[in-house]
């Protein structure tokens, strides 16, 4: 099966493994003068608990020299994208050309022919993944020094996600092409379903996916540590209700007609601010739970695809 | 002998909307004697096809059990032969000895002839297509091998080179064989047996031999039908103004001087069996030359 797979998948694999290497050539080329310069201006003594003055504008310029290579890095979560490229012609293939009827018919059943193809390419994909999470992290680790690793930005780009991400990409190409039987739809159809169930994700169940630590703030105190994932953020009177920005602006109108101090005024009122965020210390976690949902999407999209295989009247 | 494809009780269900509530194949029997060849015939969608993926195990039936060897001994050329164009014919064969226990490398080269390994499939004539995809499903050394229009994107010089290939392949592997095809004509030369397939059931079954000795075509006057002396069934009639003509099978020799007695062909013999019997008769045409001919 080995054999057949890669003859079949060749330029699929080798257009992959081109990405990752082309990937891989451009982080190291534009990540040099990033990690120089956080080395130069020595900026892990800015990081907390330190407290070496100036560190404010050193960190905002390092921060606004390079903030098109974090902008650039965001779009990366589109890469593991890519493998449903590869997933959903396994079996639409197939169909297109009627092929199924010579490689159903040989002397190993439908079943384990899919099986082997899918846990294959499966294996390649997510090891040339798992390169991508890994040279991402290498290549944002200056950024995320400073700013943390657990917001979107990073998350979705780095570490043990990335692999899994792309499993499942793989795995709904598969069954989308056993569904539509044509390459361009199963590749469209797995596409939508793809970024439907990360967005879904990851703006429903990540920021829950344990509980978040809430803190009040009063006056203009700082917001959590700079590295941790601010999920909400709103001002509450002194029995807690939730203030409408209407009224805050009218306070601070009021404020600085009487010129008091804005925040100062907000705190007399007995106005806090409620805080909830999940600490950066909890990257990792977050990371085994998410990579674990999206195996676990991964392997049912294979379930399916294997129950409605021996249905599928051929 | 030992049957080595048996439908008992088959029903499958035609795929699509339309055909909801129809059924490609019911209540079906086909035996197949080993080491010989039958010529399954019929209609469009008469089931042929069907019968074959169900054989093969790429349809599922939806009643009834179908007793057929298990698929690796089964040899199985679909119909258009699909075949993978980016692959060359070496690599071809590399799949085929990938995905099966049992593999002839030696036997599939010989039934390829003197082409060359290295030639692209996307490039190979349509005979040479043919000619790949039979080597590859006699490779496996079947014990059944189930062909579905082997011949019908061929032209005849192709078509008579691939039935060559085809008995010293079968020659080799005593496999027995089944040909689906629509035009018997072309495979009856090679076939022991023909059965008839219409409407999902078998019609007619045995050799062309018996076939063709059990048939008479009856030509007298017009009459109200009685019981004929060595007639065992009526199975066609056709009224032409004043004239009569039968398509009987029968059991015994005719000797009845009011019906003039003429044999049937092959092609003849299947068509009438074909023809829905309510159908008008046509008329017969003003040549008719030579052999009588049921269908002009």
């Amino acid at each position: 099966m080995a054999w057949v797979t890669w003859r079949q998948h060749r330029p699929q694999l080798l257009a992959a493994a081109g990405l990752v290497l082309a990937f891989a050539a451009a982080a190291v080329a534009t990540s040099l003068p990033v990690h120089d310069a956080y080395h130069r201006q020595a900026l892990s003594s800015c990081l907390p608990p330190s407290t070496r003055p100036g560190c404010d504008l050193l960190v905002a310029h390092f921060r606004s020299e390079f903030a098109w290579i974090a902008r650039v890095g965001r779009y990366l979560f589109l890469l593991p994208g890519l493998a449903l490229l590869v997933g959903a012609p396994l079996l639409a293939r197939e169909f297109e050309h009627g092929t199924f009827r010579l490689a159903w018919t040989q002397g190993v059943s439908r079943r384990r022919w899919l099986l082997s193809k899918t846990l294959l390419l499966g294996a390649a994909i997510v090891v040339a993944a798992a390169i991508v999470g890994a040279v991402a992290m290498w290549w944002r680790a200056p950024f995320d020094h400073v700013d943390g690793r657990i917001r979107p930005a990073s998350f979705d780009v780095e570490g043990l996600v990335v692999p899994a991400y792309a499993f499942y990409a793989l795995a709904l190409g598969v069954l989308a092409g056993l569904v539509f039987r044509r390459t361009l739809a199963a590749i469209s159809a797995a596409a939508l379903a793809f970024v439907a169930t990360r967005i879904g994700i990851e703006t429903l169940l990540r920021p829950h996916y344990l509980a978040p630590l809430h803190r009040a703030v009063i006056g203009s105190a700082p917001v959590p540590r700079t590295g941790d994932w601010l999920l909400t953020d709103t001002l509450v009177d002194g029995v807690g209700r939730r203030i409408t920005t209407a009224r805050e602006d009218l306070a601070v109108l009021h404020a600085q007609h009487a010129n008091i101090d804005a925040q100062q005024y907000l705190a007399s009122l007995g106005w806090r601010r409620l805080i909830t965020f999940q600490p950066a210390d909890r990257f990792w976690t977050f990371q085994a739970i998410e990579m674990g949902i999206f195996v676990t999407l991964g392997v049912l999209a294979i379930a399916a695809a294997l129950v409605l295989l021996r249905r599928r009247p051929a | 002998m030992t049957a080595a494809l048996e439908a008992h009780g088959v029903g499958k269900r035609r795929v699509g909307k339309r055909h909801r509530r129809e059924w490609a194949l019911r209540d079906l029997t086909l035996d197949v004697p080993e080491g010989s060849v039958v010529g399954l015939t019929g209609p469009n969608s008469s089931g042929k096809s069907t019968l074959l993926g169900l054989a093969v195990g790429l349809l599922q039936p939806d009643e009834g059990t179908l007793h057929a060897p298990p698929v690796s001994d089964i040899g199985y050329v679909a119909q258009d032969a699909p075949l993978y164009r980016s692959f060359t014919v070496g690599e071809m064969l590399d799949f085929a000895r990938e995905l099966n226990v049992r593999w002839d490398q030696r036997l599939a080269l010989e039934l390829l002839g003197s082409r060359s390994l290295e030639t692209k499939v996307s490039s190979l004539s349509p005979g040479g297509r043919s000619r790949l995809a039979l080597a590859l499903a006699l490779g496996k050394r079947p014990k059944l091998l189930l062909l579905d229009e082997p011949l019908a994107a061929l032209d005849r010089l192709a078509g008579r080179e691939l039935l060559q290939v085809l008995m010293d392949g079968v020659a080799q592997t005593e496999a027995a064989v089944v040909i689906a095809t629509r035009v018997v004509t072309d495979i009856e030369r090679v076939c022991d047996r023909i059965a008839l397939l219409c409407d999902g059931a078998i019609r007619l079954e045995g050799t062309v031999e018996e076939l063709l000795a059990n048939h008479r075509l009856l030509t007298g006057a017009r009459r109200p039908l009685g019981r004929i002396r060595g007639v065992e069934e009526i199975v066609r009639e056709r009224h032409s103004g004043r004239m009569l003509t039968l398509l009987v099978r029968t059991d015994g020799p005719i000797v009845d001087p009011t019906w003039s007695v003429d044999e049937i062909g092959l092609e003849d013999l299947l068509l009438a069996y074909m023809a829905p019997e309510e159908l008008p008769a046509p008329q017969p045409p003003s040549d008719l030359r030579g052999r009588l001919r049921w269908h002009g």
